[in-house]
């Protein structure tokens, strides 16, 4: 039940922020103020970023595979927490380069009092925000705070960390068992693996929510995947809100500190502003020394500066608190080997399993969240001791947290002059610029090969064979019959939407 | 952080020495076409961006100014695509167990978003303007306009390839930076970053914001190799470079769409006196931008998600229907295919077997089965059926 609360939140402060940005318009169009007009530009990207949330969340809810998606959709809350992150630092770049202008040229708030009532306008839509989805938030959030140029909104809510957060996540997560048990078994798990996994999970519900290697709770990893990935999403969500809310802080204090401290040049007056360009015309006389005396001088000029110096601060902020959620992102995208996972621990403790004679090409990648999928090739003798190689691989694997794996085997043959450690089935040499990756042999130690040898010389193979103490690339022969039989691939057909 | 090892050709002692490394970065850079080509452009924009600032604060035209950050921003974008290049070759390692290859992918994705992100502000800005038209200054934005567009020209040439994704070599992402900024006001598209920039003060001071006529072309890059697979052994980043080409490819365009843009709506504000023209201008740029980048955006999502390769989308099906009529092959189940890169397909699949079928030979098959679709890294799951 996590999806649905977050697609209410995501729709509540849709409507809100949406209805704030007409509101905006409205009053910009009263008063004519370009300020105000741009603010609500602001909001508009707001609504946006929660458009995407809110798109992200719609589709990560079809984790069943389709003919195109085989994985399912359930990436798309990464992608949605990696476009808000985007947009997020675009946002801030602006934000900088409208601040600069501020520097160079400043110029007064034209009604701070209108201002300041839509700032905290603003202000309490954004406290909306952050109530629903403070929650949700791993890092500080920091929202994206807009230009200030007059507009505030999002409140500044002080959020608690790490209780809060954990208790909301064991909620968030026990009310997900439900729809991610759905999924488990569409998941790509083992065929024998799932009916363990679900009744282990309804018994450990209440574990921790360590996504540590734990393999008494797959189920609960589980519903923390799926979970983690949503909070990904509403963690970017959360930061935009923030953003908008400090943002709305800036703007309010900026404007309250103007309207108590500025002292205007009042029309009719001769008023001279030291503070802003002799282009301005409507504020600014060239009025010469003589009459300096009689002269209002307009108020003082910091205050010019502080908006563009708090909108600094705020960005640096915005940044600081994005960039860990960029780096998440990024890094799932780009196929990294979840944190949690030490890649060559894993792989000297799968080579030192029994049957298994040397582990190549094994990758380890996480979709999204907490699932995460292995492929690898295995080496074994033949095919007789492959099945209880296998089971106990899966079992291996299910206790480091990694339940869709694809192992293939890959047997043995007495006369070969190749290594243990080459793969059987690699690309035949004129693929190897199109591998991915460089370094084919994942695990290639030496004792492998003297593995290989002993054992080789221990059994024989169906296939052709000498006593010879090398292997070599498997060769089958063929075998041609027809096999009538239906085709098992995907259950449901839907087209991408893209 | 992103590892930052480069297990190149040569072996470098591991002091960290920040000289060695970049000069190590610089040499990568220039070892590929691609990545140098972006290079050279980065370097010819951020020039080009480092005259119109200084000019812009000698002449104190804050159109100029706004400008020159327009295109300051444009450069990342650039830069992103070099690092973008540059990463993909390094070797893999623990954490990547893959490699770098994807960050092609992710720089043309991100990029894509920038663009998007520049068409809507540019968008707004347009709006903002057909609402509250500044004066407009536009004796200083001509010249600097037309030596934008020229540079965004040359941007094109180099990289011409890009941008629809067939590549027939030839990165030739020329970065046309938005020449509009300066004084046109609002001509300006901000090829860039979506920076709207503040046409807030523009109804005070006059100030035309036209320096934002900055369109960032963003990476349109052009698949340099369209034939990845032919030649060269040379890394696999070369045939992947197709994202980020395409990505500068097209913030070259979107910039060169916005001078073009500010050019002839400084003209039409000279000859006929309509400011209007300067904000439909940015408009229809903006929107022009927004369509461009909707093809780029669309591959990179796909790759991203994990989607079936769609030059695959054909020849799946009937692979699959030759490893269930092999002998001894019960049944295929979940099969999953995605793209890592352009053109490199990795799979996974299972097979449920008789007890008393040949493994290896299945194996074999199978996989030449699917070498010759294109996948050829396949993981092939063996589940021997139960009596």
């Amino acid at each position: 039940m996590a999806c649905a609360p977050n697609r209410v939140r995501l729709l509540c402060m849709l409507s809100l922020t949406f209805g704030f940005f007409i509101v905006e318009v409205a009053v910009s169009r009263l008063t004519s103020s370009l300020a105000m007009l741009s603010d609500s530009f602001h909001m508009l990207s707001d609504v946006i970023a929660l458009v995407v949330a809110l798109v992200a969340v719609r589709f990560a809810e079809q984790t069943q595979s389709t003919n195109k998606n085989t994985f399912g959709w359930i990436r798309a809350e990464v992608m949605g927490a990696l476009v808000n992150a985007v947009f997020l630092t675009a946002l801030c770049f602006t934000i900088i380069l409208e601040a600069i202008e501020r520097f160079t040229e400043p110029h007064e708030i034209d009604r701070p009092d209108v201002v300041i009532g839509v700032g905290i306008g603003g202000l309490l839509v954004n406290l909306v925000g952050l109530c629903l989805f403070h929650g949700h938030a791993g890092g500080g959030g920091h929202g994206h705070s807009h230009g200030g140029h007059g507009h505030s909104h999002g409140g500044h809510k002080k959020h608690k960390n790490g209780k809060v957060r954990r208790c909301e996540t064991l909620e968030d997560s026990r009310s997900a068992g439900e729809e991610t048990n759905n999924l488990v078994g569409n998941q790509n798990n083992s065929p024998n693996g799932v009916n363990p996994d679900r009744r282990r999970a309804e018994m450990s519900h209440s574990d921790s929510l360590d996504l540590q290697i734990n393999g008494s709770a797959p189920y609960e990893e589980l519903e923390n995947g799926h979970d983690a990935a949503s909070q990904l999403n509403m963690r970017g969500v959360f930061l935009h809100v923030l953003g908008d809310a400090l943002g709305s802080v800036i703007v309010v204090i900026n404007a309250s500190i103007f309207r108590a401290v500025w002292w205007p040049c009042k029309p009719g007056e001769i008023c001279e502003n030291p503070c802003v360009d002799q282009h301005c015309s409507d504020h600014s006389l060239n009025i010469s020394s003589a009459v300096t005396n009689s002269t209002f001088k307009a108020g003082p000029c910091w205050v010019l500066y502080l908006d563009p110096t708090l909108c600094i601060i705020m960005v640096c902020i915005l940044l600081y608190t994005t960039y860990p959620l960029l780096k998440e992102s990024a890094l799932i995208l780009l196929q990294t080997v979840p944190k949690q996972i030490d890649m060559h621990q894993l792989n000297t403790r799968l080579r030192d399993l029994e049957g298994v004679l040397a582990v190549h090409e094994l990758h380890i990648w996480q979709l999204a969240g907490s699932r995460i999928i292995a492929t690898a090739h295995i080496k074994c003798h033949d095919p007789t001791s492959y099945m209880d190689v296998a089971k106990r691989i899966k079992d291996f694997f299910h206790d480091e947290g990694i339940h869709a794996t694809t192992i293939q085997p890959e047997f043995v043959t007495v006369n070969s002059d190749s290594r243990a450690s080459l793969c059987e089935l690699s690309c035949r040499t004129q693929c190897a610029p199109k591998l991915c990756c460089g370094a084919v042999d994942s695990a290639k130690p030496p004792d492998g090969a003297v593995d290989a040898k002993k054992l080789c010389e221990a059994k024989t193979p169906t296939v052709t064979s000498t006593s010879a103490t090398s292997l070599e690339i498997i060769s089958e022969s063929v075998e041609e019959t027809s096999r009538p039989e239906s085709v098992v691939i995907i259950t449901r057909e839907v087209e991408s939407s893209l | 952080m992103l590892p930052l090892s480069i297990k190149d050709d040569e072996y470098k002692p591991a002091k960290f020495n920040l000289f060695v490394k970049l000069s190590g970065w610089f040499r990568s850079i220039l070892a590929d076409k691609t990545s140098r080509n972006l290079f050279f452009f980065l370097c010819l924009n951020l020039s080009f961006a480092f005259v119109e600032l200084l000019y812009g604060i000698w002449s104190n035209s804050l159109g100029l100014i706004s400008d020159s950050f327009h295109m300051f921003f444009d450069c990342t974008a650039l830069l992103a695509g070099l690092a973008a290049s540059v990463i993909s070759r390094w070797r893999s390692n623990d954490s990547f167990s893959y490699g770098y290859v994807r960050a092609e992918v992710l720089a043309g994705f991100v990029n894509g978003l920038f663009l998007i992100f520049t068409a809507f502000f540019i968008f707004s800005e347009g709006v903002e303007r057909a609402l509250e038209p500044p004066d407009v200054h536009h004796e200083r934005l001509l010249p600097v306009s037309i030596a934008g567009l020229l540079v965004n020209l040359v941007g094109i040439f180099v990289f011409q390839h890009g941008g629809h994704g067939h590549s027939h070599g030839g990165e030739g992402h020329g970065h046309s930076h938005s020449l509009f900024n300066g004084s046109v006001g609002h001509g300006h598209s901000h090829g860039g970053h979506g920076h709207s920039h503040e046409s807030k003060h523009g109804h005070d001071h006059g100030h035309s914001h036209g320096d934002h006529g900055h369109s960032h072309g963003g990476h349109g890059h052009s698949h340099d190799d369209p034939h990845c697979h032919d030649d060269h052994l040379h890394t696999p980043g070369k045939g992947s470079s197709k994202q980020i080409l395409q990505g500068v490819f097209l913030h070259i365009v979107a910039d060169t769409l916005g001078s073009v843009g500010v050019i002839i709506s400084a003209i039409l504000m000279q000859k006929y006196d309509l400011m209007i023209a300067d904000p439909i201008c940015s408009m229809l740029i903006a929107l022009l931008i927004g369509v461009s980048v909707v093809p780029l955006l669309r591959e990179s999502i796909g790759i991203l998600m994990q989607r079936t390769p769609p030059s695959l989308d054909h020849a799946l099906p009937e692979c699959y229907q030759r490893v269930q009529q092999l002998q001894g092959v019960y049944n295929l189940q979940e099969p999953h295919f995605w793209t890592l890169c352009t053109d490199v397909y990795i799979g996974t699949l299972k097979l449920l077997v008789a007890p008393d079928a040949d493994s290896r030979w299945i194996l074999s098959q199978t996989h030449n089965i699917f070498t010759q679709v294109g996948v050829r890294q396949l993981y092939v799951q063996i589940d021997v059926a139960a009596m």
